[in-house]
């Protein structure tokens, strides 16, 4: 009797909730907000929810079904369906390889900041003193103190990608640390990842519901979630809208990586992963949906605090020039003092107006931020100004870190599954597989720490990922769908689960999905195409803010090699296979004759 | 004879008042923010609290200039306003018609900012010297930072865990070699077939009896 030796899940919670794990990640707490933001506030559920129906579930169930057919990690997996089609697990390993020398980056920030918070007084809050103790560091005035402690004292950040520095030595540490928790995580394989994925996946929503609370019992934060929310319903006609949707779906669920392949091949045979999959989409737009509440609330606050003191600057301003009583002027009566005062001193208040500030609320509510910028920035800057602010900090940069460790742990699970089914590795040990591949990850890594360190990250962040999984998920779904064929497939899934898929499932598989994304691809590059040279924000320290600038041409090149090497494994796989082919052919031939000529 | 003398006392005063304009070159203004500071237990401002001014900026001269006798008549109050802002210009105690130097006065304000704004209960920030610049406490730069003290904990639980899950393997393995060597020499049919990727680590779980179910539900 053949007995699998293949590793499962202790359970199919576990599954179930690593996929949880994997799919919510920083980007359903700093990029969905934004898009919500910009696109209409409450109105943009709505081409959300339709992409996540047409193409967001669909191809979801589409890689768990592989991977629990096929019961190997992608490039395993994309073998057995066609030999020609191994290039496509390939693509998958080498694109989760640069995610995973990136990603590993913003958790070693989260460790850095979650550090400093056991601190009196955050160090972010306020800025520190010159050498001649007379005021504060330029820099640090004329940015913000929160941009200060970042750029400046996090990473030490360069004017451009060309100018480097040494490593930050603070960086590497945490750095170390990311990767000596992420291989603590994944040393046993899928045993101990289960394990922890109990924690990683449910610990995040106990910080998301107490920042809730938090969030909307701050002043002013229901006025940001009201506004932001209120559906503006002209921005559906965008057709930016719709395509912001449908990448979004797709990169927050995470297809394309093998990571779902690589999670399915554990599961038992007859797992019913049909269900999970509704489930663990839905719970993933949820997510996200309840991290822009919170989001938006913390907006509210922010902007209710800077237009709180824009006016009390103002109040003093006048105070001071006219030098009227303290309690004279109240915030309230600001407005109508200002046209009083203008009337009574017309020449002294005209001095006056290249410094008085317009306070405008709705332009506060109106700044809208995504990424690493939200993340640590303004939700730094927001926690600072909340009472016992080191608790609210901890407690952020925990949930930060476990959404990262989360999708990390998919993320090398991604690389190892398919490098262990190769023959080559598979008598290596678990434990010195994995720690060879969290080595060679963290020294190239430590790129990362130096001082123009976040360019190449943005980099990677904006140029690694996105159009590879595009192409990856287009090249997967035609396969399955008429290469190794619909029916074929549905007998497949029949074999595990009882019952065939309705045609639901494959109006999407065959017909919307993959029209959907060829018209993301299409986009896509139009989009890279007319936006000319690419460009990326640089930190001028003089200015004290970011400035557009363009990448070199060494940075230009790098960018077409990081496009180029995960796209080109399809059809340079496919070619070595063909060759390969031909040459077995040949070689069979000749074999044949020659036994037929020695019986003779 | 009295009266001579009555003028007598009042001309030097008389005569340094005109010292004292408002944007004069060796005088500061200062500007008092006491409801800011102090909310509901604001004092009133009145004439015994600018004395009180009057008598902490002699003593500040003093103790700067180590000898000098400074009086509360040397320093000259003028322009106040509903604000609570004035001008002051101190005098010399030799001659009362000379003004002491702006940067002198800089300095000995500097020196005893500290003991001036505690005279009312005011900061850096609320009891404001135009021009003079606050000289801000030394930051405090504790050694090792306490980042790196946390870092070290978490650090060093992580190396400790990763050691401990290192070593339990090993002796896992270890074990099922014992055990395999004694059961090979006894059982013939119980051949393991290693499928794909063949790990053999992780060894407790027995494949065998969990096809139980042909549905797993979730």
């Amino acid at each position: 009797m053949e007995k699998e030796a293949r590793p499962s899940w202790d359970n199919p919670l576990q599954f179930v909730l690593a996929c949880v794990s994997y799919a919510v990640g920083l980007g359903n707490v700093w990029r969905f907000p934004y898009l919500c933001q910009m696109h209409g506030g409450g109105g943009f559920l709505i081409p959300y929810f339709i992409m996540l129906i047409l193409e967001g579930i669909p191809l979801f169930y589409l890689e768990l079904a592989i991977g629990q057919k096929m019961r190997l990690g992608s490039i395993g997996a994309w073998t057995a369906i066609s030999p020609y089609l191994g290039g496509v697990g390939l693509a998958s390993v080498v694109t989760s390889l640069y995610l995973c020398l990136y990603y590993n980056v913003i958790n070693a920030w989260s460790f850095w900041y979650l550090f400093h918070s056991f601190q009196s007084v955050l160090p972010w809050a306020d800025c520190p003193i010159n050498s001649n103790r007379t005021g504060f560091i330029e820099e640090c005035e004329t940015a913000t103190s929160t941009q200060y402690f970042f750029y400046r004292q996090t990473l030490d950040i360069s004017s451009s990608i060309e100018e480097n520095g040494g490593i930050h030595t603070g960086q590497a540490l945490c750095l170390l640390l990311a990767w000596g928790i992420t291989y603590m995580f994944i040393v046993r394989g899928v045993k101990s990842t289960g394990k922890v994925v109990y924690f990683t996946s449910t610990f995040p929503y106990v910080v998301l519901f107490i920042y809730l609370i938090r969030g909307v019992t701050l002043h002013g934060a229901i006025n940001g979630v009201i506004y932001m929310f209120t559906p503006k319903m002209e921005q559906l006609a965008n057709p930016t809208t719709w395509i912001n949707a449908a990448t979004q779906i797709f990169f927050s669920l995470g297809l394309g990586f093998g990571t779902l392949i690589a999670f399915a091949s554990y599961n038992q045979y007859n797992n019913n992963f049909e269900r999970q999959a509704i489930v663990v989409s839905l719970i993933n737009s949820g997510t996200s949906i309840f991290a822009s509440i919170v989001t938006f609330a913390i907006y509210g606050f922010k902007a209710t605090v800077n237009y709180e003191n824009c006016l009390e600057r103002t109040r003093l301003l006048l105070l001071n020039t006219f030098s009227l009583a303290e309690d004279s002027i109240t915030v309230d009566s600001l407005s109508s003092w200002i046209d009083r005062l203008n009337t009574t001193y017309p020449e002294q208040f005209a001095e006056l107006t290249n410094k008085l500030e317009d306070c405008n609320l709705e332009r506060e509510l109106d700044t809208a931020v995504e990424g690493t910028g939200l993340a640590f920035i303004v939700y730094s800057e927001a926690i600072k100004n909340m009472p016992l602010s080191q608790l609210w900090s901890v407690l952020y940069f925990f949930m930060l870190l476990l959404l990262g460790m989360g999708s990390m742990l998919g993320n090398v699970t991604a690389i190892i599954t398919p490098l262990r089914d190769f023959k080559l590795v598979s008598n290596m040990s678990n434990e010195l597989l994995n720690g060879l591949v969290c080595v060679f990850c963290l020294l190239l890594g430590l790129g990362f720490t130096t001082t123009s360190g976040n360019y190449w990250f943005t980099m990677f962040n904006d140029y690694g990922a996105n159009f590879s999984l595009l192409f990856i998920v287009l090249i997967e779904v035609i396969s399955v769908s008429y290469i190794y064929g619909i029916k074929r497939f549905e007998k497949d899934i029949e074999d595990m689960l009882g019952y065939r898929p309705n045609w639901y499932w494959k109006i999407t598989w065959a017909g919307i999905s993959p029209l959907l994304l060829i018209t993301l691809f299409i986009v896509y590059i139009v989009n890279y195409i007319q936006g000319g040279t690419p460009t990326y924000q640089a930190w001028n320290k003089e200015l004290g803010k970011s400035v557009v600038t363009e990448y070199p041409v060494f940075a230009q090149v790098f960018i077409g090699l990081l496009l180029v090497s995960s796209v080109s494994c399809v059809p340079l796989t496919a070619l070595y296979v063909y060759c390969r082919k031909r040459k077995d052919g040949r070689l069979h031939r000749s074999q044949r004759t020659v036994s037929i000529l020695s019986t003779q | 004879m009295l009266e001579k003398i009555l003028v007598l006392l009042c001309l030097p005063s008389a005569l340094a008042q005109h010292l004292c304009t408002p944007g004069a070159s060796d005088g500061y203004k200062v500007r008092l923010s006491i409801k800011t500071a102090l909310g509901d237990q604001a004092y009133v401002w009145n004439e015994n609290e600018m004395f009180l001014f009057r008598a902490t900026l002699a003593f500040a001269m003093r103790t700067h200039f180590n000898g000098q006798m400074y009086n509360v008549s040397n320093i000259v109050v003028c322009d106040e306003t509903p604000r609570v802002s004035f001008w002051f210009v101190v005098t010399s105690p030799l001659d009362t018609s000379t003004l002491v130097d702006r940067k002198d006065v800089e300095e000995a304000v500097r020196k005893s900012r500290n003991r001036i704004n505690s005279a009312f209960l005011l900061t850096d920030k609320t009891l404001e010297f135009i021009g003079i610049a606050p000289t801000l406490a030394a930051p405090v730069y504790p050694d090792p930072p306490p980042w790196l003290i946390v870092f070290g904990v978490v650090m060093g639980a992580v190396g400790a865990g990763i050691i401990i899950l290192l070593v339990t393997s090993v002796l896992q393995k270890k074990r099922k070699k014992n055990e395999k060597s004694e059961g090979e020499d006894d059982e013939e049919d119980t051949r393991v077939k290693t499928v794909e990727n063949g790990t053999a680590s992780d060894g407790v779980y027995n494949m065998s009896f969990s096809d139980d179910e042909r549905f797993t539900k979730m």
